[in-house]
Formats: C-alpha cells, sequence, structure tokens
C-alpha cells in the first residue's frame, strides 16, 4: 500500500515539475527561432470565436504575408457560420491578390464543439468543456501523430489565440501535448481592442500560459509584465 | 444631412427609443439633419408600428427603420453622423470610414467595458460619448470638426511581431 502512495507520489511530483517546466521554460528562456530561414514557411492556426472576436482575428491575419505563413488552419466552434464564412472571404480577397506557387490547398477549416454556449447552465458546462477539450487534444496531440511524412511536426508552427471560452480549452490541449514531450505550437494571444483598462477572462486565465502576451491600449502594461504592446493591432 | 443610428446584432431598446424621441429629432432638425436611418437589430420600439421596416415622418425628420442588412458599409459612408452602441466592431468601422461618430454605451450590460473603451477613444479626441439622457444635448453641442482622425488600419504592426515570434526578424 505505501508502495503504490510513493510511486503516485512521485508520478505526481514528476508531473509538477513537468507543468512548471513546460510552463515556465517558454517564458523565461527564448526558444530557439522556429524558422531561422526566410525562405520557408511556417504554418498557422487562427482560432475564430465568434461575432467581434472573429472580426478582429481575421483582421489580424489579413496583415500577414500568406505566401509565408501557409497553410492556413481556421479553427471554428461549432455552427458558427458566420466565422466560416468571413474567414473564407478573406483567403478569397488574399488569393486576388497573391498568385500561390503551387496547387496545394493553402487552408482549411476545422470545426470543434463549444466549452460553453451563452446563457448555458453552469452545471451542463462542465460535461461540454470536456467533450471541447477532447476535440481540441485529437486535433493536437493524435492528429499529428498520424500525418503521413511528417512525424515529430506540431499540429502548427504557431497557435493565435484571442478569446473567448473555447480559446482556453484549445490552449489547455497545447499545454497537455507539451507536458507529455510532443511538439507543439507557440501561442499568441491577442487581447480585444475592446479592453482597455482590464483582460477579459480569457486573458487573465492564458496570461501566464501562452509564449506571447499582446494587449491594444498602453493601461494594460503592467510593470515588469509579460505583456507586449504596439498599438492598436486591428 | 444624413444621421445613421446603429445598435449591432445588439438589444439596445433606450437607444433607439432616444432616437426617436422628441427631443433628440427636434434637436437633430436644427442642426440640419433630414433624414434617419435607424438599424434597430433585436431592440423593440414602442409604438408597436415603428417595429416593422417603415419610413416615417416624426417632428419634421424622414425616419427610415430597418433591423438588419449584411453590411452596414452604405449606410455609413452615405451618412453625415452616425450614433452607435459602443461595440468594438461598429467603432472600428465608423472610424476608419472617417465619419463623425458619437457613442452611447448600453449601461444595462454586465461587464460594461464598452464604457471604457468609449470614454479612452474620447480623451484621443476620435469620437464624442454620451449618455441616453446627455444625447440631445451632446448631438446640439457636437463639432465634427473637433475630431481627431482616426489611424487607418497598419497591419505591418502585427505582421512585425508575428515574424519577431517566428524568427524571421
Amino acid at each position: 500500500m505505501s508502495n503504490c502512495a510513493t510511486i503516485l507520489l512521485s508520478f505526481l511530483s514528476f508531473f509538477c515539475v513537468r507543468l512548471f517546466f513546460v510552463i515556465f521554460s517558454s517564458r523565461r528562456i527564448r526558444l530557439a527561432p522556429a524558422n531561422p530561414r526566410p525562405s520557408q514557411t511556417c504554418s498557422i492556426a487562427i482560432f475564430l470565436g465568434s461575432g467581434g472576436h472573429t472580426t478582429e482575428a481575421l483582421k489580424l491575419a489579413s496583415a500577414l504575408d500568406f505566401s509565408r505563413y501557409s497553410p492556413r488552419t481556421y479553427i471554428v466552434s461549432e455552427g458558427d457560420a458566420f466565422s466560416a464564412q468571413k474567414a473564407l472571404a478573406l483567403e478569397h480577397v488574399k488569393a486576388t491578390d497573391h498568385v500561390f506557387s503551387d496547387d496545394q490547398p493553402q487552408h482549411k477549416l476545422l470545426t470543434i464543439p463549444r466549452a460553453r454556449r451563452v446563457y448555458q447552465s453552469l452545471l451542463s458546462t462542465p460535461p461540454d468543456a470536456v467533450k471541447s477539450l477532447l476535440a481540441c487534444m485529437y486535433l493536437v496531440s493524435v492528429r499529428p501523430l498520424f500525418k503521413k511524412g511528417a512525424f515529430r511536426q506540431p499540429f502548427v508552427d504557431l497557435l493565435i489565440l484571442n478569446g473567448p471560452g473555447t480559446c482556453v480549452i484549445l490552449c489547455a490541449a497545447v499545454l497537455l501535448n507539451r507536458l507529455i514531450g510532443l511538439p507543439s505550437p507557440r501561442m499568441m494571444y491577442v487581447e480585444s481592442f475592446a479592453r482597455v483598462k482590464s483582460l477579459s477572462l480569457s486573458g487573465k486565465l492564458l496570461y501566464h500560459f501562452t509564449d506571447r502576451f499582446v494587449v491594444q491600449w498602453p493601461d494594460l502594461v503592467q510593470p515588469g509584465g509579460r505583456e507586449v504592446y504596439r498599438g492598436c493591432l486591428v | 444631412m444624413l444621421v445613421f443610428v446603429t445598435v449591432g446584432s445588439t438589444r439596445f431598446d433606450a437607444l433607439v427609443q432616444a432616437a426617436i424621441s422628441e427631443p433628440v429629432l427636434s434637436t437633430l432638425r436644427n442642426s440640419g439633419y433630414g433624414r434617419l436611418v435607424l438599424q434597430r437589430g433585436n431592440s423593440v420600439i414602442e409604438p408597436e408600428e415603428f417595429n416593422e421596416e417603415s419610413t416615417i415622418q416624426r417632428h419634421g425628420v424622414d425616419i427610415e427603420i430597418w433591423r438588419f442588412k449584411p453590411s452596414i458599409y452604405a449606410e455609413c459612408e452615405q451618412a453625415d453622423l452616425v450614433i452607435s452602441h459602443a461595440g468594438s466592431g461598429t467603432i472600428l468601422d465608423v472610424l476608419r470610414l472617417g465619419k463623425p461618430l458619437i457613442v452611447v454605451p448600453n449601461p444595462t450590460l454586465l461587464d460594461n467595458h464598452q464604457e471604457e473603451l468609449a470614454s479612452a477613444l474620447q480623451i484621443l479626441g476620435h469620437l464624442k460619448a454620451t449618455s441616453i439622457q446627455d444625447l440631445a444635448s451632446t448631438i446640439a453641442s457636437f463639432e465634427p470638426r473637433d475630431l481627431v482622425p482616426f489611424p487607418p488600419f497598419d497591419g505591418t504592426k502585427f505582421s512585425k511581431l508575428v515574424d519577431e515570434e517566428m524568427g524571421f526578424i
């Protein structure tokens, strides 16, 4: 019995140390540049959280060089036709600007279950959050393992998040992925332009867990904080 | 001149109601606004007949009311003044079009960060923030020429940030 407890305890402490390492290594020690050569491409995923979140996320995406940041994966919540439409519209506009070199599809849409709907009772939230987490884990951890010819490649090189709820679950899936040592995307969180003096709930939750934390108003910059402020980005 | 009132996808009864109230309409007419386009979204108006898509004349102003259109770009483009809820998306769209903007934050919202955004942008001189009660007097004293133009969208700030993060710079 005491043996069991000892083993369990050592496993637990191992995971605690590992968790600490995973969270803090990415912020304190800068990871080696993911992609040092300018000629290479970099795959990205953008979470589209519906409504205003989607509008801002796609505005950010529109700023990127699509021939460098390719392929692009748009992650939308179940039933969010608005976000899917807007993402395709952006791709359409960009495609008329650029001529892409090959016939490979440059973008795709992925759907994940919602963690919590607006007005959903708190009691029914946990099962939905678990369902959402499992879907995110499949996306981030399981699927890349079975991808042909891309062993030990992360799901994408960079994941861009800007809220709300479901993006926290997505971030948790990436952290779990790091915990078990699988290749993981970098994560960048961009707080909404609407947040002037205080962070949103997603922002507060993800503050310590993303590799870059970006705000759009100077009042959100704390002395010695890890947030980056470069003015209005959207 | 044309004034466009919009509440986006929200429900903001107090703003649409105020927009067709006697004090606001009279002030608008006195300031030279003969036409009002009112996008009411999910808001409910009294009297009942205003809830139909309709064109009405009231206190000397021609009022056109509807709920939603796929894009409010055309309306903003035509308008000489926009009066809006303080949603960040609408604010950015209107300011980027260079239209004079008065915003009314919705006081019934629980986590009222709209108020913060409105007053931060007012301090920078990009718009005028007001309340339902003060809407008429704000319109009366409003000077579009005093507003500071909002900087256009600059994608290089974010693309530089991402390039840095991914080691391209």
